[in-house]
């Protein structure tokens, strides 16, 4: 099939084709018919906001107190488990991100390596996947936004925490459809201010627990649940990793893809990796596991308190709104990305990724990320709704690195990336097998529902765009 | 490549703005770099944007360029889907080695330019760019200068009289230049002010500073106050930078 003259071909139900491939990809640009230019605009910094910005959020803010009461003091094992995990998979994510810097990510590359029917399956699991973590990330938040009206003593008759979530789950995507301040801008300001938070309340954390104010921690067993919790505990937590394929989904903006590409997916891995396991081992040095795992979703603001009294209970719930906002936020746009891929490859309709006239945004993509959010928040299963999310695009992350191998064996010609992935076929392999282990410590439940969500999605194909056959091409 | 002067001339090409009167006239002789451009919130992908509205971008600049290359320019046009304008307009100065970026407005034909000349940093790119623009229309010329306090009548006029030589070097007709001091006002103001009496502007870039970041750069500060072109001058391109 390498003979075949590169380019897409077909038509989907509605008669539309996949949009061409660009003519070339420069530092700054995407050229299109030669006098045609995507700009470039998201640089290093702003490409790490978005993966340490969708990741942070979760990993911090919601699974302490759970990964805690599931696997004891061994969760820091979990979280960095996790995150060799991740790192696995991020490299040779990059090395498909520097050969096909195209918006779309995971999904991109999987089309365009393995075949139009496993990319439409990722494709659509992607954005469902995202649509599963940010609402996962919305019930954070409603999490947050309660413990903040307990904290000013208002209580309420009911429990907040879903209507808190649908609330602002309403707000988010309509601030997406019709905000037209810089996004991007305010995304890295509230990362920055988060890292500087953390970075301050974790330092005092850990000289506390080694104990250098003088207080006694809780010493205790590190297997305290015994080995297995650790992996289930680890397939639980991995949704604090997904963020890092979301800097791929806007590798078609990333400035200087070949450098940059590379440096924010790792980057953010490696920086969030350490930011885990610290917080968990500050957080189950202050309490204890069993403790720790009564708190639930906001048991680090009870760390704050018991570290730093009232203000730094205060830090913790006002970085935790900010965290889990922004995690939420980067998701929605992150689906609506996906979208959009899908629909320039004729896999989803055209007017899938139409544009506002208005407000110049994709108000159709929006809201197919959004929806289908505010459905998830009101199950307000925050363990089941991560799982999924994880399982879909830990199915991604096991294909990524097998696209690499088949990419790396059949080495078409457009196949030129500038960073290369060490210890290919190695590295890659063992990060595929790690992914798929990590889905099978997962629930039963959450595993059902992802195939599902997988089974749907090719017959999707099937019915829809069965004629469409996507090809790489720069 | 021409000798001719590359101007930059980015339009908003999907919001309405369009190619001013008399200003095809006035770039008759210079080489267009013609960017068309399309400004989209971040929470859309330029790609996408480029799938709606591309060929409804493409008609217009090519009705744009039409109108460029009948009146006697060079044209090198482009279309660009961005998130950030300025981004793009400066790479485009960068990329295409742009003498000046013009600021469009409305302009009848032009007899008279006053050209703004701050110091000898700069002079040659300017006449450059005068010579290149005006001199073939025989536009006349006044070069002006805000003295500052400490800088004698006699420094300003050496470094005007030094800029009329190179545009007579560059051909410009002499009887066609003057030269023209003022002090006691704000370079800003007082270029503002005098620019009523002209049909079009020609001033240099300025340093980014705080100042600039609070107000916006004086040449659109100008632009905003004054109602025909204005051409403004890019500083040298750092000679092959870092990386």
């Amino acid at each position: 099939m390498d003979d075949q003259p590169a380019g897409s071909t077909g038509q989907n139900v509605a008669g539309e084709v996949p949009d061409e491939e660009p003519q070339a990809v420069t530092d700054e640009t995407t050229v299109h018919d030669d006098d045609v230019e995507l700009e470039r605009t998201i640089g290093l910094s702003g490409g790490l906001a978005i993966g340490v910005g969708t990741m942070i959020g979760a990993g911090i803010f919601v699974f302490p107190g759970l990964a805690a009461e599931n696997a004891g003091l061994a969760a820091t094992l979990s979280f960095a488990i996790g995150g060799v995990v991740a790192l696995l998979v991020a490299l040779p994510t990059s090395e498909l991100a520097t050969a096909m810097p195209r918006s779309g990510g995971g999904y991109y590359f999987i089309s365009r390596g393995l075949g139009t029917g496993i990319g439409a399956i990722v494709g659509l699991g992607l954005w469902l996947g995202l649509v599963f973590a940010s609402a996962f990330y919305l019930v954070g938040l409603g999490h947050y936004a309660t413990a903040v009206l307990a904290e000013v003593g208002v209580s309420l008759g009911i429990d907040p925490v879903i209507a808190i979530g649908l609330v602002f789950g309403v707000a988010l995507t309509a601030l997406s459809i019709g905000g037209t301040e810089n996004t991007a801008a305010i995304q890295n300001v509230v990362v920055g201010i988060l890292l500087v938070v953390l970075t301050a309340f974790l330092s005092y954390g850990v000289l506390d627990a080694l104990g250098v104010f003088g207080r006694s921690t809780t010493p205790e067993t590190f297997f305290s649940q015994g080995y297995f919790p650790v992996l289930t505990t680890a397939a639980l937590v991995f949704t604090s990793y997904l963020g890092f394929a979301q800097v791929a989904t806007v590798a078609g903006e990333i400035k200087e893809p070949s450098r940059n590409l590379p440096l924010a997916m790792v980057g953010s891995v490696v920086i969030v990796t350490v930011f885990y396991v610290v917080t968990i081992f500050v957080a189950t040095s202050a309490f204890g596991a069993d403790r720790l795992g009564q708190f639930g979703e906001t048991a680090m603001v009870e760390v704050a308190r018991d570290l730093l009294g009232v203000p730094g209970a205060v830090a913790i719930l006002v970085a935790g709104l900010l965290a889990t906002f922004s995690s939420a936020n980067a998701s929605i746009l992150s689906a609506s990305r996906a979208v959009y891929a899908l629909s320039r490859d004729a896999l989803l309709p055209r007017r899938a990724s139409e544009i506002n006239l208005r407000y110049g945004t994709p108000h159709v993509a929006l809201l197919a990320a959004g929806g289908p959010i505010l459905v998830l928040v009101a199950t307000g299963k925050v363990e089941l709704l991560a799982e999924v999310a994880s399982f879909l695009h830990l199915v991604m992350y096991a294909l990524l690195c097998v696209t690499v191998i088949v990419l790396r064996r059949r080495d078409p010609a457009w196949y030129t990336p500038t960073y290369r992935t060490p210890g290919s076929p190695v590295l890659p392999a063992i990060g595929a097998l790690a992914s798929v282990a990590l889905i099978v410590f997962m629930q039963l439940e959450s595993i059902l529902i992802g195939v599902a969500v997988m089974v749907v999605s090719y017959v999707w194909y099937r019915y829809y765009a069965a004629d469409v056959s996507l090809r790489g091409d720069i | 490549m021409t000798d001719r002067p590359s101007v930059l001339v980015p339009v908003r090409v999907l919001e309405g703005e369009s190619i001013p009167e008399g200003v095809p006239e006035l770039l008759s002789t210079a080489h267009v770099v013609l960017l068309g451009y399309h400004v989209i919130p971040d929470q859309t992908a330029p790609g996408q944007a480029r799938m709606q509205f591309e060929e409804q971008a493409i008609e217009r600049l090519d009705e744009f360029e039409e109108i460029f290359t009948d009146a006697g320019a060079t044209v090198e046009r482009r279309l660009v889907f961005t998130h950030d304008g300025q981004k793009t307009i400066n790479r485009f100065i960068r990329e295409e080695d742009c003498l000046a970026v013009l600021v469009p407005n409305a302009t009848g034909s032009v007899e008279d330019v006053l050209v703004a000349v701050r110091g000898t940093v700069g002079i040659d790119r300017l006449a450059r760019l005068v010579a290149g623009v005006f001199g073939p229309i025989d536009a006349s010329v006044t070069l002006f200068h805000v003295g500052s306090d400490d800088e004698t009548d006699a420094d300003a006029e050496t470094l005007l009289d030094a800029a009329a030589d190179r545009l007579a070097d560059l051909g410009v007709a002499e009887s066609a230049i003057e030269t023209r001091l003022d002090r006691d006002r704000g370079p800003l103001d007082a270029i503002t002010e005098t620019a009523r009496e002209y049909d079009a502007v020609v001033m240099g870039e300025t340093d980014p500073s705080l100042a600039t970041f609070v107000f916006g750069m004086p040449a659109d500060q100008v632009a905003e106050r004054f109602f025909g072109p204005v051409l403004v001058v890019q500083r040298e391109p750092p000679a092959e930078s870092e990386e």
